[in-house]
């Protein structure tokens, strides 16, 4: 091989390397690594609205994270809960108040566009009655957050541990629309559990294994 | 007997190929096939080198990945939870209890339900392997009629017109089933047949018990079946019958049995077989005759024990006895001791030698201790005279109309053919099968069943214990059960659930007194599975001997042809379940085939070796299979398993990976197997799995078996050995007099307390850690396919087998040591990863994919493995498993069984046990989120749980009160190959049996 081609192979690995090691320079993320992914989602679903404003407690939606692996996407009955009464944000509704004292009339329901999509995907009018001919439509959620298959991460270890939902999600209670903030790789995960293993949790002392079949099995 | 054993002939007799095979682990074309590839190397690094690139090229962000929720879930689901469901399995009639794990809607895993008073928490492959069979996507989506889809309202209307003609006519009309133990069902037929002038249910089982029916109907005056108390029984004589392994319940019958060989206390077992079963292989005393001499031997303890009761049988001659009288004396002496404790069981199907066995018990004093006739078993209703009287009237043309059900007559009668014709002859037939199978084929309208996780129904298999079947998840074709499928031809069409729960009220609730509410007992009882309710006594008369008459007489034959049912295919129903054909044979070791035993003699003597194609011939019916060299086998007899060459098997041509030199499973347009039924006979009275005087020729070809018996050898050859000539002993054993006067005999060489690690691997919390009781454990292999079912273990294929390349995660290696005389002691091993504390396999993974757990497993990270596989090559227990290929489902529809909390591998990664890490995880996390520490029994890997003989325990070696640490201490604890100082975390408890030293 002559000096050359070693030349250019090594210019090619330096450029390589800039890339892979200095990632905020390039924007380049190594396969697998999702950082900063924040797609649209069917229904744009504040989480600063709901777990910022309102202080939605996360458990109250993602009731699955204290029992199963999955902290899973609420089904819309959970949705009903409240949007069966809440039609639309308080602006929208004082807003159409207003305009209804003004034009000397009673209220209209408002229906913000958003949970609209709600009422349709359970089949239901703007009056909250099931009409038949519509279809019951679950919705598909894009999920933000993914972990390569080969990885089990139980969602109930962590938050029955005392584990803030932050921690690896970000502020999320400040995003209009989720976007994953952390690369979750597995020096992520490590990191934090060599440290809690080292300096507890809230106070508590926890051991957080670095075994291998922890996650991977 | 250490020191002796030996995995195989082979390796007894020093063949030269099998002695390479500890040399050569892995050899890269089997020694069946010569020469080598023409892919060289550097062919097949250019090659890698394009398909790394191009794989570079196709780089693109991951798909996106949806969630999509429910809108409404269901109250109790939380998605990613598994949910247990109790039922009954409905494989065969035994009608052991079930837990079904159900995750995210789909039964992935079949458990026995600790609970239930048969089974006892035990399954065997069957079961485990059912709910593979669910999944199949060959089972029928609809209603056939003429060969054609049909839809249920079409097909209904057909079959109720024909119905009107019949009854108008007055034709008789049968409903031909097998065993159904369902009250329910069986009241429904009964009231459907009851509608016709002249109508009958007939029942048989192709695997029959029609004789020992037959024979409590002359003693006792009940055509029953009794129920047969293995745990009160502490001197068993079995005549031919493998209860261990096949025959009626055998789970429950395993559970029994080991329940009285827990030491010091040992069951005294003498098999009398003319083949080696599994049962034989685990008795204590094994005597090795011929199969028309079984009976003959029979007559001879029972001639003598009436004597000795005073009432003499009224045959005072008899050919001489077949084995020693010494023998005989032993036998009679031992069971005369063990009056009242004692059990006596025959496997022959003929009426003469059960009522001997009845004449027998009842002058041991059994009756109403190890045998209950009064609440007896309704496992096997088969009457096998019944079913010839309904063939003959079928080809007088009498009968008008024939509904079959779970039966296949076509298939596994001896006269299938006959049955094929008669059904010709006869106005409407129709079948109930899941599959087109033999018989149904031929019927006018199939009207397919659910899958029994798929629908409600109910059993009592044995009087006063009663099971619901419910169903997990709803069902997967247009397929209806059989009670509603005879509502709708009644006039009255009801959904399953309607029916059984009208029915429990008015004939079960009122059969208990703990419940005041309806409801209450029959939530209570689906919740748990079962019911213990009243059951009104069998009226039987006293024991009548008068009708001690005939004497099953020798036929002298040079060869006699045997013909027995497998554990895993039984009477071939489930054929079409890959996992139960690709599990070894517990006592050949072989998969994927039928074959013909011969008895190493008898080879030697014809010059017969392993895969020699031989034909059998008896009369017009002949079938070419290859020959297979069985230790223990009687020296005339040539035995073949029924279940083999079923319809619809020949889906398995596409089973394994599909590559340049790989070869089918199934030839092109064959079977897995031929069928042996048709050399099956019935003499009038019962159907019999024995022929005489068959011929046995060479055909000069030869064909390979898939073994599993050769490979994955813990012996060193001799040449090997070097300045250690001792055998390394790997299964020890003793007899139950040396252990007990010194609890550690049989144990051959202590560890070697030396060792070059530093001890600077503390285990602060948890070391996992498993014992297994090789007294126990019978060999049956339901751990291998529950392993299969729970870890996502592939099926590979005969082919892939052959190449020494399968998968199973856990194995049972067989050993046979020379008992003279041409027998064989035999005693099973259970081998898994050992888990070692200093692993051979770590040391030397040169990328850190397999390492140490601070609980002491050894992990193995198959995303980080690059496949050197140098780690299966430094394994001594050869437990690792490689991914040669991706191994996909054959039928896609099979994906749907996969357990989603263990990855699916890829190819070129190693694999292992990992004592089920996943569960670990999980109890974990379920223990914390209750907020309590973890307790001993809260882990158990799927081979301890489906153990029918609870001879796995698994636990935390460092907790002193767990199950583990007790059999720790115990003095038939060792480890197999310890002298390596592996330090391996899996330990075994020396087999005691109760046989004379020698």
């Amino acid at each position: 091989m002559n000096t050359r081609a070693i030349t250019n192979l090594l210019l090619v690995g330096i450029g390589l390397g800039i890339l892979v090691l200095f990632p905020k320079i390039s924007g380049f993320h190594l396969p697998g690594n999702q950082k900063d992914y924040s797609p649209v989602q069917p229904i744009a679903f504040s989480h600063r609205l709901h777990a910022g404003e309102l202080s939605v407690p996360c458990i109250y939606c993602h009731y699955g994270a204290e029992r199963s692996r999955h902290a899973g996407v609420p089904s819309f009955s959970v949705c009903m809960n409240c949007h069966r009464f809440v039609t639309a944000t308080f602006g929208a509704v004082r807003a159409e108040d207003e305009l209804a004292q003004k034009e000397k009339r009673d209220p209209r329901r408002v229906v913000s566009p958003e949970i609209l999509k709600i009422y349709d995907a359970m089949g239901l009018d703007e009056s909250m009655k099931r009409d038949p001919s519509k279809p019951l439509t679950p919705v598909s959620w894009i999920k933000v957050h993914n972990l390569p298959d080969f990885v089990y991460f139980d969602h109930r270890r962590h938050v029955n541990v005392g584990v803030e939902c932050q921690r690896c999600h970000g502020p999320v209670e400040t995003m209009e629309r989720v976007t994953q903030v952390l690369d979750l790789s597995m020096g992520f995960c490590v990191n934090c559990h060599r440290d809690i293993t080292k300096n507890g949790l809230n106070g508590k002392s926890v051991n957080a294994s670095i075994d291998c079949g922890g996650c991977h099995y | 007997m250490p020191g002796n054993d030996r995995k195989s002939l082979e390796e007894r007799d020093g063949d030269p190929d099998f002695l390479r095979g500890p040399e050569d682990e892995f050899p890269e074309v089997p020694a069946t096939e010569g020469g080598r590839t023409g892919f060289s190397r550097r062919s097949f690094l250019k090659a890698a080198g394009f398909a790394t690139a191009g794989a570079l090229m196709g780089c693109k962000p991951a798909p996106l990945k949806k969630a999509i929720p429910y809108l409404i879930p269901a109250e109790e689901i939380t998605p990613g939870r598994a949910y247990w469901y109790a039922s009954m399995c409905g494989a065969c009639p035994a009608g052991c209890g079930i837990l079904i794990k159900n995750r995210d809607g789909r039964p992935i895993k079949l458990e026995g339900n600790p609970a239930h008073p048969l089974a006892r928490g035990g399954l065997c492959v069957v079961g485990q392997a059912a709910v593979l069979g669910l999944y199949d996507s060959q089972r029928l989506k609809a209603p056939v009629s003429g060969g054609k889809e049909s839809s249920w309202p079409a097909v209904d209307e057909a079959i109720r017109g024909r119905l009107k003609k019949i009854r108008a006519s007055r034709g008789k009309v049968r409903f031909l089933t097998g065993t159904i133990t369902s009250p329910t069902a069986r009241r429904m037929i009964s009231s459907f047949m009851a509608s016709f002038a002249d109508g009958k249910q007939v029942v048989y089982d192709a695997l029959s018990a029609s004789a020992i029916l037959d024979a409590h109907e002359a003693s006792h005056g009940a055509r029953v079946l009794p129920r047969y108390l293995f745990d009160r029984a502490d001197c068993i004589v079995s005549f031919d019958a493998d209860f261990l392994g096949t025959w009626i319940s055998p789970v429950e019958y395993t559970a029994g049995y080991t329940a009285k060989r827990a030491l010091p206390a040992l069951s005294h077992h003498t098999q009398i077989e003319s083949r080696l079963s599994l049962t034989g292989s685990n008795a204590d005393k094994r005597i090795r005759v011929g199969p028309s001499d079984i009976g003959l031997v029979l007559a001879h303890l029972a001639r003598r024990l009436a004597e000795d009761a005073g009432s003499p049988l009224s045959f005072r001659t008899l050919p001489p006895l077949p084995i020693d009288t010494g023998a005989l004396n032993e036998m009679i002496e031992r069971l005369l001791s063990n009056r009242g404790k004692s059990l006596v069981v025959s496997g022959l199907n003929d009426v003469d030698a059960q009522r001997l066995v009845n004449l027998v018990n009842h002058i041991l004093g059994n009756y109403g201790t190890t045998l209950d006739v009064k609440r007896p078993s309704y496992q096997k209703q088969g009457n096998d005279r019944d079913l010839y009287a309904l063939l003959d009237d079928m080809e007088s043309g009498e009968v008008a109309g024939i509904f079959l059900h779970g039966v296949n007559p076509v298939y596994d009668l001896p006269d299938g053919t006959r049955f094929a014709a008669a059904m010709k002859k006869v106005g409407l037939v129709v079948g109930f099968a899941e599959r087109s199978d033999e018989t149904a084929s031929l019927a006018h309208h199939i009207c397919p069943e659910h899958h029994f996780l798929e629908s409600w129904s109910d059993a009592e298999p044995v009087a006063g214990i009663l099971t619901i079947t419910q169903p997990a998840i709803r069902p997967l074709g247009g397929t209806r059960s059989l009670m509603e499928s005879i509502s709708a031809w009644m006039g009255t069409p009801k959904a399953d659930y309607d029916l059984l729960r009208e029915a429990w009220r008015s004939s079960v609730f009122t059969r208990q007194t703990l419940e005041r509410s309806y409801q209450a007992f029959w939530d209570k009882t689906v919740h748990d599975g079962y019911a213990m309710v009243g059951a009104t006594p069998v009226g039987t008369h006293p024991f009548s001997s008068s009708v001690m008459k005939g004497v099953p007489g020798p036929r002298p034959a040079e060869w006699t042809l045997v013909l027995y049912a497998k554990i895993g295919l039984l009477d071939g129903r489930h054929a079409h379940n890959p996992w139960l054909q690709e599990l070894p044979d517990p006592i050949s070791k072989i998969t994927w085939d039928n074959y013909v035993n011969v008895s190493p003699a008898t080879a030697a003597r014809f010059g017969i070796s392993d895969g020699d194609v031989l034909r059998i011939a008896a009369g017009s019916v002949a079938v070419e299979l290859p020959a297979h060299v069985q230790p223990g086998q009687h020296d005339a007899v040539a035995s073949i398993a029924l279940g083999y060459g079923r319809k619809g098997t020949d889906r398995f041509a596409n089973v394994g990976p599909q590559w340049l030199e790989g070869r089918p499973t199934v030839p092109e347009g064959g079977l897995v197997g031929k069928n042996a039924a048709p050399f099956r006979g019935f003499d009038g009275r019962s159907i019999q799995d024995w022929k005489p005087g068959v011929t046995v020729t060479r055909t000069g070809r030869r064909y390979d078996l898939a073994s599993a018996q050769t490979y994955h050898s813990l012996s060193v050859p001799e040449r090997m050995r070097g300045a250690n000539p001792e055998p390394r002993p790997i299964v020890q054993e003793a007899t139950l007099d040396a252990f007990l006067k010194n609890p550690a005999a049989g144990a051959t060489r202590g560890e070697d307390p030396a060792s070059l690690w530093p001890e600077d691997h503390k285990y602060t919390g948890a070391r996992w850690g498993m014992a297994i009781d090789l007294s126990a454990c019978t060999g049956c292999g339901a751990c291998v396919v529950a392993c299969q079912a729970e870890n996502n273990v592939p099926v590979v294929g005969k082919d892939e087998v052959r190449r020494r390349r399968e998968m199973h995660w856990i194995r049972i290696d067989r050993y046979y040591a020379e008992r003279g005389n041409g027998d064989v002691g035999v005693v099973f091993q259970p081998v898994m990863c050992h888990q070692c504390g200093n692993a051979p396999c770590e040391t030397v993974c040169p990328v850190l994919a397999t390492v140490h757990s601070s609980e002491g497993l050894n992990q193995q990270v198959y995303n980080r493995c690059v496949g050197t596989r140098y780690c299966a090559n430094n394994c001594p227990y050869k437990v690792r498993r490689f991914n040669w290929f991706d191994y996909p489902h054959e039928d896609k529809l099979q994906n749907m069984v996969l357990n989603p909390d263990v990855t699916i591998r890829s190819r070129g990664i190693m694999e292992k046990c990992t004592f089920c890490v996943q569960r670990i995880q999980e109890a974990k996390a379920e223990a914390r989120r209750q907020g309590r520490t973890l307790m001993d029994g809260d882990v158990q890997p799927a081979c301890m749980q489906s153990c029918p003989a609870k001879a796995i325990a698994f636990g935390n070696a460092n907790d002193p009160e767990s199950t583990v640490s007790k059999r720790k201490r115990d003095p038939r604890w060792y480890r197999v190959l310890a002298e390596l100082n592996v330090d391996p975390s899996v330990g075994y408890l020396r087999v005691i049996r109760n046989r004379e030293e020698g």
